[in-house]
């Protein structure tokens, strides 16, 4: 046993404890920044008696709710945001919505059954983003010779959706196309990948447009003008085969595996812009964003069902830094010229405002399309939940 | 699902004795359910993701979230996690892909969120030699130029059973969808009209297996059997063969597996931010490019350099079908029409240790594949049209072998008389394991011999050790002066009650055969598992 100690020694033991003491604060801090975030969750900045707002949005709204500065600007006044993501087919449907301030569905006429269903007074529809489909260069050149895709003054790229529908129709494939046996050589039937109908907006947003064409330039309104359009519209979807329920996944499929998977995806142009303005190098040169001719506008509409929900509404409505973010995430604010900005900054070209748009179909058409292209496939469309991105 | 002896679950099961805690990456429960705590992530997963291991041990020691896994056939654990049998026993999945599963009604409520990881697409490897003589290492061939070559007898080929694996199934999509011709994907009425040029294409496969992994160590234990396999691009890219194998991408589609990891909606709240960092870690650059590399994998996420890694050239992916009814008519199509009839045969303990429970069992076990099991998957294993089964009961000795034809059509008639003949087994007298076997073998090179363009092999049920007759290395001398074909006739051993492991594990290496594990008493899935296999 020790009993006594030089005072080299001891002092020698301080210094080291002193050193293990500062090494572990270090280490403790460290492995809080490298794993705070990912395990502990929920940490929100600024004031901790905040008033939590409960909202129920479409999934690609996700990533700006979860924006640090949006949750920052909604905690100014005293607003701790929760999200919820749903599809807007189910926010419209079958999600419960007690205890919930607002809903944020990516579609008008979703948003026009909640509203007239819940008697909100008002709602706000602070960004819109066309529908777009992101595609290939090799695949736009192949579509314009055969006369279906063409390239505007501006350099923009527009898919005839007449002459698509045609296409389709005829059963084209990618061989039959002329140039396809050095660009694109598969067998494959000219198609253009979307969710499933089913499940998403995004592909009931293809639908609106498809059938718009099909009834002759004419939203489709009647029983008599869905039952001439719908075999065709059926198509675009079964023909498909498997297609995912949520808008990230065809996309994703689209930047990793590419042109031999996915040559043409129906996305939200904001998906493709929001990527670009993100610079992680997933969107290539050989990328090509085209817009469908006509195509139509994704309003994202936010109806509030509670006094908080209706101050988030006004927010998200007239807060300029707000609209800032949204374009950051590839929105079209109402402000054209935030939108605008926010893509200069990026040093990415600004797409013209589409001018051939239509309105999609009222809430029980759409519905009723839906429901009967649903009826289509064997197995029965899967039970609503609310936590499954759609 | 049962555990499967191998040297991972030993090693996993001694670093638990010695350390006391759960490893980083636990490989197999041991039949009582994996291990868990806030810190492991319990992944039911398809056996394809066995050389993700090392990868994953690494993400534990960067990122403290551990894994552990149970393995399983795709379609299997499918239908586990859509009815719900999933719920509590794990937090996750992880298959070659979830496209199966979202045709299962109820699945897609059973998921809460999923991250695809890597990619790999279901292809040929066939021989450079044969290749070449082809054209093919030049051209790649569409799938219906495969089905002209094959039918022409000029190559063979082994693939994995499309009703217990996903890279059999994948391709049996690929190549049904091709042949179909429409561009689109596959209808009810397309398989009707392709069935004979799917005939055409499958009898070139002169080799099955129950899974990926098998097939691939079967064909480089015997490169003569067959000039190629289809199997995953990543395995093909990783195999020790003697001879190069040539890739072929046929050039009208094929179907790429993305490997989602999958959050089950029924796992607790606490394991969804251990979800989220796995998946995170994995998707980073660094990851992406250490899976490719050790993997053979393509990336699962945009912007990772591969390289020369990968052939050059677009992979077209063939449409998947979109309705279960599709998808299990496919492969009840397979199963009963399209491919090479089977011939099986059945030697089974009746020995006196056998009475009571175990021979109940084992009756069971046998009418399940008669037509006693109703679901999906139960259907897929019962015996086929055009399938000759054997049954062998033995004790002292072997008995007079029971054969039954199952006809090509309707199978009411035979499967009753199996359901028959099961319930009339008894348990009396000693075990002559050896004895049987040989007789067992002898029938199957006969039956072999009558009809060469089937898959023979043999199922073997023991609880217990040899007593009477031939001995082990008397079966061993028998089985090396077998003639010709002899690698071809497989000895599937089910270890049930008191059997002698390690014996038993022998045998059925020396056969290129399996062991399937029943010691749990759970006889009905092992049956169920090996007919993947034959």
């Amino acid at each position: 046993m020790v009993t006594s100690m030089n005072p080299a020694v001891k002092r020698a033991i301080g210094v080291i404890l002193a050193l293990l003491l500062i090494v572990g604060i270090v280490l403790a801090v460290f492995w809080g920044r490298l794993f705070g975030g990912a395990t502990g969750g929920g940490i929100i900045p600024g004031p901790t008696n905040l008033t939590v707002v409960q909202g129920v949005i479409g999934s690609e709204k996700k990533p700006f709710f979860e924006d640090p500065e949006v949750k920052a600007i909604f905690a100014e006044k005293g607003f701790d945001v929760q999200i919820v993501t749903a599809g807007s087919r189910q926010i419209a449907t079958s999600v419960d919505l007690t205890g919930v301030d607002f809903v944020f569905p990516s579609s008008a006429p979703a948003a026009e059954k909640i509203k007239r269903e819940t008697k909100a007074s008002t709602v706000y529809a602070p960004f819109y983003s066309p529908m777009a489909i992101a595609t290939f260069k090799p695949i736009v050149q192949l579509l314009q010779a055969a006369g279906i895709a063409t390239q505007d003054a501006a350099g923009t790229w527009h898919l005839d959706i007449k002459a698509y529908l045609a296409a389709v129709a005829a059963g084209t494939r990618w061989s039959d196309l002329p140039g396809a046996a050095e660009a694109y050589p598969s067998s494959r039937s000219v198609l253009i990948s979307s969710t499933d109908i089913r499940q998403s907006n995004s592909a009931a947003m293809y639908l609106s447009m498809a059938s718009y064409v099909a009834n002759g330039d004419t939203i489709v309104s009647s029983p008599e003008a869905q039952a001439a359009v719908i075999d065709q519209m059926a198509a675009l979807f079964l023909e498909q085969g498997f297609s995912a329920s949520s808008s990230d996944a065809p996309f994703e499929d689209y930047l990793s595996q590419g042109i031999g998977s996915k040559p043409m995806v129906m996305v939200y142009e904001a998906q493709f812009l929001g990527r670009e303005m993100s610079g992680d190098g997933a969107i290539t040169d050989d990328m090509v964003l085209m817009y469908p001719d006509p195509t139509v506008f994704s309003k994202h509409t936010v109806v509030p069902l509670t006094d908080n929900g209706d101050t988030v509404g006004q927010m998200l409505a007239t807060d300029p830094r707000l609209a800032k973010l949204a374009a950051l995430y590839g929105f079209r604010p109402a402000d054209a010229s935030v939108f605008a900005d926010q893509l200069t900054s990026h040093g990415i070209a600004v797409p013209p405002t589409p001018v051939n748009v239509v309105e999609p179909p009222s809430y029980e058409t759409l519905e009723s399309m839906i429901n009967e292209i649903s009826a289509r496939y064997d197995t029965p469309a899967p039970p609503a939940s609310s936590n499954i991105d759609q | 699902m049962r555990r499967r002896l191998g040297l991972s679950a030993v090693i996993a099961a001694t670093a638990l004795l010695l350390t006391g805690c759960i490893p980083s990456v636990v490989t197999e429960g041991d039949g009582t359910g994996l291990p868990n705590d806030g810190q492991t992530l319990r992944i039911l997963a398809g056996s394809e993701v066995k050389d993700m291991v090392p990868i994953l041990e690494q993400a534990a020691s960067e990122t403290g979230v551990k894994v552990a896994f149970e393995y399983v056939g795709t379609l299997e654990g499918t239908e586990l996690v859509a009815f719900g049998g999933a719920a509590g026993k794990y937090d996750a999945t992880w298959f070659p892909n979830n496209r199966y599963l979202s045709l299962l009604p109820g699945a897609s409520s059973a998921i809460t969120a999923s991250v695809k990881i890597m990619s790999s697409p279901v292809v040929l490897g066939l021989s450079q030699s044969v290749a070449r003589e082809l054209g093919w290492d030049a051209t790649a061939p569409t799938w219906a130029e495969l089905a002209t070559a094959a039918s022409e007898g000029k190559f063979t080929y082994g693939m994995t059973n499309p009703a217990a694996s996903n890279s059999g199934f994948s391709a049996l999509v690929a190549v049904a969808t091709a042949l179909s011709g429409t561009g689109s994907a596959l209808t009810d009425a397309d398989i009707t009209a392709v069935t004979p040029q799917m005939t055409s294409f499958f009898s070139g496969q002169k080799l099955t297996a129950g899974s990926s992994g098998f097939l691939a160590d079967k064909f480089v234990a015997n490169p003569d059997v067959v000039d190629g396999i289809i199997n995953y691009e990543s395995v093909l890219m990783g195999l020790d063969t003697p001879e190069p194998l040539t890739i072929i991408t046929p050039t009208d589609g094929v179907v790429t597996s993305d490997y989602p990891l999958t959050l089950l909606s029924s796992a607790d709240a606490s394991k969804k931010p251990l979800f989220d960092t796995l998946t995170d870690w994995l998707t980073t650059k660094k990851v992406q490019s250490e899976i490719v590399e050790q993997t053979n994998r393509r990336p699962g996420v945009p912007g990772v350099d591969t390289g020369s890694t990968f052939p050059p050239g677009i992979l077209f992916e063939t449409p998947f079908p979109n309705t279960l009814d599709v998808a299990n008519t496919l492969i009840s199509t397979y199963l009963e029409s399209v491919r090479s009839p089977a011939q099986t045969l059945f030697v089974l303990d009746t020995s006196g240790s056998m009475e009571g429970d175990r021979i109940a069992n084992l009756q069971q076990a046998l009418k399940n594949l008669a037509g006693a099991d109703e679901s999906t998957a139960g259907g897929f294993a019962a015996f086929r049209s055009r399938e000759r089964v054997t049954l062998i009961p033995f004790n002292y000795g072997p008995e007079t072998p029971i054969v039954i034809e199952v006809p090509d059509g309707d199978k009411t008639q035979a499967l009753s008389e199996i359901r028959d003949q099961a319930d009339s087994l008894f348990a009396d007298g000693g075990t002559a394991i050896y004895d049987s076997l040989e007789a067992a073998y002898r029938l199957a090179l006969t039956q072999q011999k009558e009809r060469p363009d089937t898959f023979v092999s043999i199922v073997l049920m023991t609880d217990g050790e040899n007593t009477d007759g031939a001995t082990e290395s008397d079966f061993e001398q028998f089985y090396q002066s077998l003639g010709a074909g002899k690698t071809k006739i497989a000895t599937y051993v089910v270890l049930f009650g008191d059997a002698n492991v390690e014996e038993l594990t022998r045998v059925a290496t020396l056969t290129g055969g399996k062991v399937f594990d029943a010691l749990n008493g759970d006889l009905a899935g092992a049956f169920q598992e090996i007919r993947g296999y034959q």
